[in-house]
Formats: structure tokens, sequence, C-alpha cells
């Protein structure tokens, strides 16, 4: 059934209402004053636990890589970029020049497109977004880099928790406990 | 040369080099509100107040433009589709899906049932986000500080769905050529419904405390009346609109996806004034939530069955489709970064929280496009405070600002 | 006499060290608390913790010390196109202004603990409360921004609503009880004779009074801040802006005051005895704690209330509440006619 217009009429108030509206007002402030329901996560003493497919930061497994450059090509930030370094093929023991691919934190907007168009699983997210860096220059990574997940500070300092769906409360902040 | 903004009483050029000169009333106090100011977003809007009521007033728009349409015929077609999210970030799928659509036309794919089903799912979570911020601004607008707090952390129930989803609270770049990138998790449905019992209950919250607080309504009631005629002579869209009493909605008149085969109302309020908007987006947010029961019932009883269009899938190698069945992750082909679309033009319009948006993408044969024109809402809808603000207070100009719900970032583009 | 005997006497002249204890030391201790109190209680209606990281150990209640620190070690702009002397001088004059009423509120009914022995004291503190506000439009006026002069303006329009609400609202105490010396108010309340319950008119219009004169919500229209940026502080910075926002609160810790012995029955329950602590001490104490609740019942409707829009407050003011005042000036008349005190 397609969607129908309903024509709808701003109800009018008088004394009554606005009396009314005074005191539900006042109660429900009132209400929420002496019983909050607060679910403020008190950053970065509890982080949040990311659920599985949470497009953090990008991991490369070098083995699986086959050196295609897919993901640089769809890169919609240009972040991803392909670098020439020798490749010594443990099998022939040749050595061949070969593009692998660098990610410049700078200029990744998260978009997850690289993961998803890699068409051997080469590329992988880490649950987490929440790293600094001081200089501009740490946030490249190198080769080396690329295949190792950034220092997650928060995860040592703080304590994990998720948030599960309520009814009555929206979002609940759960401890998260016994895993890992 | 002549001045770029004028006085309610004429502009006078007096003719110096590089200088912009108006002469304005006597009594007449030129105020610029922004685009540094705590009530005006990056946008300035010029009022002239005789005493406290506004002569004229005058919207200097740009402040956050981005040359996105430039931008974007210099990248791929896939690339396009984070950009165009930025325009309008917490409402990213409604903004994009019509570029999409659009795309699709050009390229001769359709998207599997699924997949449109989930376009909506993710559309009518941001289109409630979106109202929930809207509604956030307006209530510190109004110096409520309760309504500016609570519907930022309802909102958070909506972008936690959005982002078990898609992988990403905001920008989610959900919706790709020929379906979507993620098939719904485990468990998500419920979740789904335990959201929208919970949005219920706070929408009664809301009334007590900000749409039926006397001291709201007594602000909004009859301030910024847009009647029915001249809504449409400014062509002004989405619930501004529909609170004017007129019934159109893309949804309705021009149906997508599979928003013709769900049952749901469009609540239309006839008086136009800010009272009647806020309504009309608490009533909006009322049928989404109907949407969302009606896509969350769809999505449990049809098996996963592929998302991505037929034409992409069929060649897809035995890997993706094992992470599909794994995971529910669609991988793109790798045809995507590079592919060409063939010449023509198509022209597509989706609802966004903020009214109408529409696309019309030409293309060459290119791997580019070769124009992108966007029309967004909120630069439809920027024309109000040219001919409605007049005759208010200044005081009511907060008011309409937000009961206008204008977002500038998404009409500079 | 020795020279310590004579330093000592003028330390201990009760007006000189109430002006330091009760001018000073007390207000910040209140307004500090009241801030506090303000920012959590609108954080628990709001369903967050508020202020926390300062001191998570009391629920950080030094938070405004360290924004009283940050301020005074802000830079104070003074823009050149300002009338300085005005600019500087009336946020100062106003501070000074907004506690000077305090002298005419006796905290006992002892004399020899008054700050000044009057007879009219309540007329005296209700024509000092007056004087504050006109150093707020001066301020505006000195600042030369056009946001500065509105929100100036705005208040002008607000002194006209609120104060004869005020004054005929209050002074409808005096009227009841046949006096204007606040003891003789006091005193007229014992036995839970309280004058906010035989005349709740006339309190109920002095609470909206006094919410309208220190731009507590729903009135926070000359400070607007989606209108009119700060008000007539907009230009200020640093200390001079943190002197301002002190300002109102002391305002309205001066009105609480005045409420709660005109309307709460002042010290009583409490019957002031001999010595310091009995006569001075426990009843100043009972008086402060009464005038901070009341302080965080106005805190409280913050996150309740929007604003009215500025006509709509001067029509509220002049149409319903005047009216009401009337009526309450009436109804404390005719208590007097039947002879209740």
């Amino acid at each position: 059934m397609p969607p129908q217009p309903v024509h709808k009429r701003v109800h009018p108030r008088g004394v009554f209402s606005r009396f009314k509206g005074n005191i539900e007002a006042i109660t429900i402030g009132v209400k929420f004053f002496f019983n909050p329901e607060r679910s403020t996560l008190i950053y970065p003493k509890e982080y949040i636990k990311l659920k599985d497919g949470y497009r953090g930061f990008i991991v490369l497994i070098k083995d699986k890589c086959i050196n295609c450059g897919s993901c640089a090509r769809i890169c919609p930030a240009a972040a991803m970029k392909l670098i020439r370094l020798p490749f010594t093929d443990p099998k022939t023991g040749r050595t061949r020049m070969k593009l692998w691919p660098v990610i410049n934190y700078n200029r990744c907007i998260f978009c997850g497109y690289c993961v998803d168009v890699c068409p051997t699983e080469a590329l992988y997210h880490v649950p987490y977004h929440d790293v600094v860096w001081d200089t501009m220059e740490e946030a490249e990574t190198d080769l080396e880099k690329f295949q190792k997940p950034p220092e997650w500070k928060t995860e040592k300092e703080g304590i994990p928790v998720r948030y599960v769906f309520d009814e009555k409360k929206g979002l609940v902040k759960v401890r998260v406990e016994g895993e890992e | 040369m002549s001045g770029f903004v004028r006085g309610s009483v004429g502009y006078n050029d007096l003719g110096l080099p590089g200088m912009w000169t108006r002469r304005i009333g006597k009594d007449v106090y030129e105020v610029f509100i922004g685009p540094q100011h705590p009530g005006s977003g990056h946008t300035r809007i010029i009022i002239w107040v005789d005493g406290d009521i506004i002569v004229d007033s005058e919207i200097d728009m740009g402040y956050v433009h981005r040359t996105m349409e430039k931008l974007s015929e210099g990248r791929q077609w896939i690339k396009a589709i984070p950009l165009f999210e930025r325009m309008a970030i917490h409402d990213a799928c409604n903004v994009t899906l019509p570029y999409v659509r659009a795309v699709e036309k050009l390229l001769d794919v359709e998207p599997p049932e699924r997949a449109s089903y989930l376009r909506v799912l993710l559309c009518e979570i941001n289109r409630i986000a979106a109202f929930l911020y809207g509604f956030g601004i307006f209530g510190v607008f109004l110096g409520h500080s309760t309504m500016y707090m609570w519907p930022f952390g309802d909102r958070e129930v909506w972008v936690e769905l959005a982002e078990w989803l898609t992988g990403a609270r905001l920008t989610h770049t959900y919706p790709v050529f020929g379906g979507v990138r993620r098939d719904v998790p485990a468990g998500f449905t419920d979740a789904l419904r335990k959201a929208i019992r919970y949005m219920r209950r706070r929408l009664e919250d809301y009334r007590k405390i900000f749409v039926d607080n006397p001291v709201i309504r007594s602000r909004l009631e009859g301030v910024g009346v847009i009647p029915k005629k001249i809504a449409v002579e400014l062509g002004i869209t989405g619930p501004n609109l529909r609170a004017s009493g007129v019934e159109y909605d893309v949804r309705m008149n021009h149906p997508y996806e599979v928003y013709d085969r769900l049952d749901f109302e469009i609540p239309v309020f006839e008086e136009g004034d800010a009272y009647a908007r806020v309504l009309q987006r608490v009533e909006e947010i009322k049928q989404s939530l109907r949407i969302l029961e009606q896509v969350a019932d769809w999505l449990d009883k049809h098996e996963k069955t592929p998302i991505m269009a037929e034409k992409f899938w069929k060649t897809a190698p035995p890997l993706y489709k094992k992470v599909f069945q794994e995971q529910g992750r669609v991988k793109l082909p790798a045809t995507f970064a590079i592919m060409k679309v063939p010449a023509g033009k198509a022209y597509e319009r989706g609802e966004t929280a903020r009214g109408e948006i529409s696309y019309y993408v030409e293309s060459n044969g290119a791997n580019k496009p070769y124009r992108v024109r966007i029309h967004s809402p909120s630069a439809r809808n920027a024309i109000v405070f040219k001919y409605i603000l007049p005759g208010h207070r200044v005081m009511d100009l907060p008011a309409i600002y937000g009961s206008i719900d204008y977002f500038p970032p998404e009409a500079d583009r | 006499m020795g020279a310590l005997e004579i330093l000592w006497k003028i330390i201990s002249w009760p007006p000189l060290w109430q002006l330091i204890v009760l001018g000073l030391i007390v207000p910040l201790l209140v307004v500090i608390y009241i801030l506090w109190f303000e920012r959590k209680t609108a954080a628990r209606v709001q369903r967050r913790i508020g202020p926390l990281h300062v001191s998570p150990k009391i629920a950080g209640g030094l938070q405004l010390l360290a924004d009283l620190i940050r301020y005074s070690f802000q830079e104070i702009i003074i823009p050149k196109t300002v009338d300085k002397a005005a600019f500087i001088s009336a946020p100062l004059i106003a501070l000074i202004l907004s506690i000077l009423p305090v002298v005419g509120v006796p905290f006992t009914d002892k004399p020899e603990w008054f700050p000044i022995p009057m007879d009219y004291s309540l007329l005296v503190v209700l024509a000092l409360v007056t004087l504050s506000p006109i150093f707020l439009i001066v301020a505006g006026w000195a600042s030369n921004n056009k946001f500065s002069i509105i929100g100036g303006m705005r208040e002008a329009f607000m002194i006209t609503a609120y104060e004869l609400i005020i004054i005929v609202s209050v002074a409808s105490a005096g009227v009841a009880v046949g006096s204007y010396n606040i003891v003789d108010i006091v005193h007229a309340q014992t036995g839970w004779k309280l004058l906010g319950l035989l005349n709740p008119i006339a309190f109920f219009t002095a609470f909206v009074g006094v919410l309208l004169a220190t731009s507590g919500f729903p009135f926070e229209i000359p400070e607007s801040e989606h209108e009119v940026v700060a008000g007539a502080f907009t230009e200020y910075s640093g200390l001079m802006y943190g002197i301002n926002m002190g300002a109102a609160y002391l305002k309205r810790m001066v009105y609480s005051i005045v409420l709660s012995v005109a309307f709460l029955g002042g010290w009583l329950p409490y019957t002031p005895g001999e010595g310091f602590v009995s006569g001075y001490l426990i009843p100043s104490i009972v008086i402060m704690v009464k005038a901070t609740i009341l302080m965080m019942i106005f805190s409280f409707l913050r996150a309740v209330y929007g604003r009215y829009r500025l006509d709509q407050a001067l029509d509220l003011a002049w149409k319903i509440m005047f009216p009401l005042a009337a009526i309450g000036f009436g109804l404390s008349l005719a208590e007097a006619y039947l002879g209740i005190f």
C-alpha cells in the first residue's frame, strides 16, 4: 500500500492546557532529576569495545597481497598509495620490484572501499579508531608499519564497555568481561 | 558594481572604488548575525531592525562551499559517493542515494529487492537521526538546554544502529551501484525493534518537556508563518512545505526503492508556522518508525539473498561469495574503480530529512562524471530567511531558523 | 586603650567584619555552590554527568574554582572603541551594588549584630536592589557593540517589568505585618504563620519577579546567547566577564535572602539566644539555607524551560504578574485588617 497524505491540525490550547503543560514539564524534569538514566561514557577511563565489522584502521596481510593495486585505485581520498619495493620470491629466490600498498592516515576517510575491493582479503579493519599521533609523519605508514595494527593505548588504560539496546533506557552501558 | 545586499529602503551606490556602500533608513539598525555567532551556523544572516522589528533581511550563503559538483568531475564514479556524503553527514544515506540511483539508471542495473529494503532501512534510520539533530539545535536556539541534550543522546541510539549495520557512525557509504555493501548482522532486527519502542516512549517525554511546554508554544505559535501559496512560490521543500499544507513528498509522489510497498502516512499540517513545523517533524519520526517496523518484519521473513545486482554478482569469484555468506559483507568488484558509465543523462530525486534532493548526472562515456548537478533541500529553504523574516521580532530569528532546520553545509555544497 | 584594642574594636565592629564575611566570603561560597548545583542539576535532568574530571571524588565540586582561576589568568581585552571609564567601572559598580542590599538585612533579632539598625530595612533593601541593573545598561552602552546595546536595551525593558512586581509583592509582606522592619516581619511569622503560606500569591509573584530580575529561565532574555551573543557583556573578557556573571548570581542570592526573610520566616523556627553562636551564627545559617534552597529551585527551572520572547515576557509581567501582585497586596491588606499577625 503506497503512502497516503493525512491532514492534521495543531491542537488549540487554553488556560487549562497551559497550566497542564507547565505541570507536565516540571514533573518530567523532577522525574529525571531523581532518576537520571545516564549513559555517558567516561572516556578514556572507559572505552567502547566496538562490534566486529567496524571500519577502523586498516592492516595489510602481506602474504596474501597479490600487488594488484586495486585498493590504491579505488581510494577516494588518495590515502592509499603504491610504493615500489624489491621482493624476493621464497620459492625461486629471485628478487623483483613489486608494488605494495601503504596508507596515509592523514588522508584516510575510513570508507572501507579498499578492504572491500581487495580480491584476496589481504586488508582488514581493526575495530578501533582512537589513536593519537604526535606528528603528521607518524600518521603515514610504510610497508612494515602497515602490517601491524596501530598501537591502541586506550585498551591498556581503560575499561572496555559495550552498549546494548534497551526498550526503556535506549542504550545501556554494559561492562565487557571475560573476553580476551 | 552594485551592492551585494540591499537594505529595506533601497541601496545607494556611492561609486567608491572597491567599496560596497548602501544607505539604510534613519532608525534602522543593521545587525550581522554570523558567520561567527552562536546562533547562526556557517552562514550569515543580515537583518535590518527598526526597534525590535526586523524590517528586512538577507541571507549570505556560501561560507562552507566546497565545490562538490566540480570535485566530482575529477574523480571516478564511485569516489563521488563518499564526497557527496559530506554535504550532510548525519543524513548520509538519504543524500547519496539519488546519485547512486541516477548512475544505476545510466548503467541499467537494478538493485535486488533485499538491497532496496536495506537502503530504505538506513535511509529511515538516518532520517530519524537527522530530525533529532535538528531538534537538538532547535532546542538550544530557544534556550531549552534539555531539548538540546535529549535528542542528541537519543540520536546515539540510531547512530549506534547505523554503525552496527554499516561499520561507520556517520559517513556510511552504504549504497553503492547495484546494491548495498552489507547485510544486516545477526540480532540487528531485535535491537531495531527495541530502539523503535524506546523512541516512541521518548517522543512522549519530548512532548511533555518541549512540544507542549507553554513557553515553547508561546515562542512558536504564529511565528514564521509560511502560507501555502507563498510556500509553493518560494519553492521550499521537505517538512517545511508539508507543514504549510502542501501534499508533496518524494516518497509519495515519485516513489523510489520500495517506498510504494510500505504502509505509512505523509502527515500534512495546515498552519505553516514554526510550531506546525515542529509537530510535522514529530509526526514524521513516528511514520519513519512505522516504516522501520515493516522493514524489520520483511528482513526477518526473507532469507539472505545477494544484495548486489546480478550484473556484478554473477562474475564474483568464490571468495567473494564466501565472505558474503560468512560476514554479510559485499566485496566490491574490482571494476568499480575504473568503471565506465555509458553516455547519457539521468535525473533522480530523493527525500532527505530536510526535503527533496535531486541529482542531474551526465556521462560522456568516461570513467568520471561529465557533470553532476545537485539541488539540495537546504539551498531551497534558505530563501525563507529573505521573505519570511521581515515583520518578526529579533527574538523570532532563532525560532524561525531552528524550525526551518537549515543546514549550511548542505546548502553550500 | 591600647592600639591593639582599638584595632580589635575596629575589626570586631559588626558592619566591617560582616562586610568581609557576608560581603565577600559567604557570597563566593554560595555562588560557587549554586553554579556547581546548576550545572549538576541540568546534567542530571539531561542524562549527563556534568562537571567531574576536576575532582572526581566530590563530583566535580572544584570545577568552579578551576574556572575562576582560568578566568583570572585570561587576558582582559579592552577594545579601542569603548568608553574606557564606563566600560571598566560599570561591572565593578554593578557587583558592589548587587551585594550592597545585604546591609539592610538583619540576620538575627539581636541589635548588636545588625549591620546597620534601621526601622525601614525592607524598603531600604528594595531600594538598593533596584540600583545595579542600571550599570548593566551602562556596560552595554559603553561597549559600543550592537549586540551589547540590544542586550542593554532588553535589560532596560525588563527593569520596567520586574521592578514594580517585586516591590509591590515584597512590600505586601510589610503591609500584612504593619511594619517595614524586617525583624518585625520575621517575628510576626512565628508559629508557622509564614507569609509564603498565608499570602502565596505575593510569594509567587515575587518568585517570578526574581526570575525576571536575575534573567533566570524562562526569562533569560538580556543575555540570550542565540540572538545577542552575551548581551551587555559581549565585549568583556577574562575576569571582567566573570565579574559580570558573578554579579547576576549575587543579585539572585540577595533576592533569595530577601524572599526568605519576607516570606519564609527568616531564622525561624530557630529563636536567637545570647552570644555569637546562638545569637548570630545559627540564625544566619538558617537564612542562608533557606535562600540557597530558593536559589536551587531557580536553577532547576533552567533544565525545564526555554526562554520567552521579550514582548511575551513583558506581556506576562504586566498583564498577569502585576495584577496578581496587586491582588497579593490586597490580600495582605485584608489579612492586616483581620488582624492575623
